[in-house]
C-alpha cells in the first residue's frame, strides 16, 4: 500500500510541474510562437515599456505599421522589442518589415546582422505585443543574467509542492 | 496505531490520519483491498505526465517549428486526460477510502468532513445491505487533545456500527463503549490493570471520567 501512496505523492509533484509547462506550451500553440511571454530587456521603448515589464505576444493575423513586435536578429540569439515603421512585400515575396525603437531617431538597421536590410515577418518575428504586465518580467531578466536563479526557482517550486 | 503526532486543529490531518488507520484496521481483519479505482486514477495521471515529458524532450531536441503540430496534439491530450482524472476523482472515487472483500462480503467506505465541524462522516456500502449506511462520530473519540491517534475507541466504533466489520472483529463489536468509563477496582487502588497502556489512553480520550 505504501507503494501506491508513494506513487500518488510523486504524481502530485509531477502534475504540479507539468501543468504550468503545458499551459505555457498551449499558449504558444494558440499564439503560434515559441515564446508567447517575454520580458523587456531595455528601456528603448520608454515611456511605453520599461525594463522588467512582461509582454504577451500573438503571432497570428496581419502586421500593421505601428505595431510593436518582438524579433530576433538574424544570426544572433538576441530578441528586440521595437515598433514596425514600414512594410515591404507580402504578396509574391515574403513580408518584410523595418523596425525602429521609439527612443531613437534612426531605424534599427545598425542593429541588424551585416547585410540584413529588413526583418522577415515569417522567420524572424516572434510575435506582436498584445498585452503587458509591469514589473513581473524582472524574474525572467534575473534568470537570463544569472542562470543559477533558474535552479533556485525550480528548487523552491519543488519544496512548496512537498510542504 | 501510529506514533505520529498530528495537529488536532487541522481537519485535513484528522481526516487523512483516520482514513489511513481505517484502511490499516480493515486490512488487519483480513479484508482484501480492491485498488482498481485507485489504479485507474494513477494510470490516467501518469499517462498525462508522460505526455508532458515527451513534449518537453521533443521540443528540447527538435526545436519549436518541427514540434509545433505535435505539441498542439499533446496539449489537447493532456487537457483531456486531466479532465478525465478530475472527473474520476469527483464522480467515481468520491471520497472513497477503502474498498475490499472478505470471503463473500464486500464493503465500500467513503469518508468526508464538513468545514469547521470536527466530525468524521462515513458512508458504508456493503454487499449484505441495499442502502448505504451513513454513520458519524466526533474525532475526539479517538484523538487525544494533543493529537495522538488511539486505535481502540476507533475500532470499537466501527465494529459496533458496521455489521460486516463487527462480524470480522468480534472482540471490538462485543465491547460496550460505556465499559471504558468505569474504572475497575484494581485501578482505583492504584495497581495497573492488565490491558495496560491501551485502556489508559482510552480513558485519556474520554477525559478520564472516574466513578468511585
Amino acid at each position: 500500500m505504501h507503494l501506491r501512496q508513494l506513487a500518488i505523492l510523486i504524481l502530485g509533484l509531477c502534475t504540479q510541474l507539468s501543468t504550468p509547462y503545458m499551459l505555457y506550451k498551449g499558449l504558444g500553440v494558440a499564439a503560434n510562437t515559441h515564446s508567447p511571454i517575454v520580458g523587456v530587456l531595455s528601456g528603448s521603448m520608454e515611456p511605453g515599456f520599461h525594463r522588467g515589464d512582461l509582454l504577451f505576444l500573438w503571432n497570428r493575423g496581419d502586421t500593421r505599421v505601428g505595431d510593436i513586435v518582438v524579433y530576433t536578429v538574424q544570426g544572433k540569439n538576441v530578441s528586440i522589442v521595437h515598433r514596425v515603421i514600414a512594410k515591404f512585400g507580402g504578396g509574391a515575396e515574403p513580408l518584410s518589415v523595418l523596425t525602429k525603437r521609439d527612443n531613437n531617431q534612426g531605424d534599427d538597421r545598425p542593429l541588424y546582422a551585416p547585410g540584413q536590410q529588413y526583418v522577415d515577418r515569417e522567420k524572424d518575428v516572434v510575435g506582436r505585443v498584445v498585452g503587458t504586465v509591469p514589473y513581473v518580467g524582472y524574474l525572467s531578466l534575473v534568470m537570463e543574467d544569472y542562470p543559477w536563479a533558474k535552479v533556485v526557482l525550480g528548487g523552491l517550486i519543488a519544496l512548496s509542492v512537498m510542504a | 496505531m501510529s506514533d505520529n503526532k498530528i495537529s488536532p486543529h487541522s481537519l485535513n490531518d484528522l481526516k487523512n490520519t483516520t482514513d489511513d488507520c481505517l484502511a490499516n484496521y480493515l486490512r488487519s481483519l483480513s479484508f482484501v483491498q480492491d485498488n482498481s479505482k485507485l489504479d485507474v486514477r494513477l494510470a490516467v495521471g501518469y499517462v498525462a505526465v508522460i505526455i508532458a515529458t515527451i513534449t518537453f524532450v521533443a521540443d528540447y531536441k527538435l526545436g519549436w517549428e518541427a514540434t509545433k503540430l505535435g505539441t498542439a496534439f499533446a496539449v489537447v491530450a493532456y487537457a483531456i486526460l486531466n479532465g478525465v482524472y478530475t472527473y474520476w476523482m469527483w464522480m467515481v472515487e468520491k471520497g472513497l477510502v477503502f474498498e475490499g472483500t472478505k470471503g463473500s462480503k464486500r464493503v465500500s467506505i467513503a469518508s468526508k468532513t464538513k468545514k469547521h465541524d470536527p466530525t468524521y462522516y462515513l458512508t458504508v456500502t456493503t454487499s449484505s445491505s441495499t442502502n448505504p449506511l451513513e454513520i458519524q462520530c466526533p474525532f475526539t473519540t479517538w484523538f487525544t487533545s494533543d493529537g495522538y491517534f488511539v486505535a481502540q475507541p476507533f475500532q470499537q466504533w466501527l465494529a459496533t456500527s458496521v455489521g460486516v466489520i463487527g462480524e470480522a472483529d468480534q472482540k471490538n463489536a462485543a465491547k460496550n463503549e460505556k465499559e471504558d468509563l468505569f474504572v475497575s477496582e484494581a485501578e482505583l487502588n492504584g495497581t495497573p490493570s492488565a490491558s495496560g497502556a491501551d485502556s489508559g489512553k482510552g480513558k485519556g480520550t474520554k477525559r478520564g471520567k472516574k466513578k468511585s
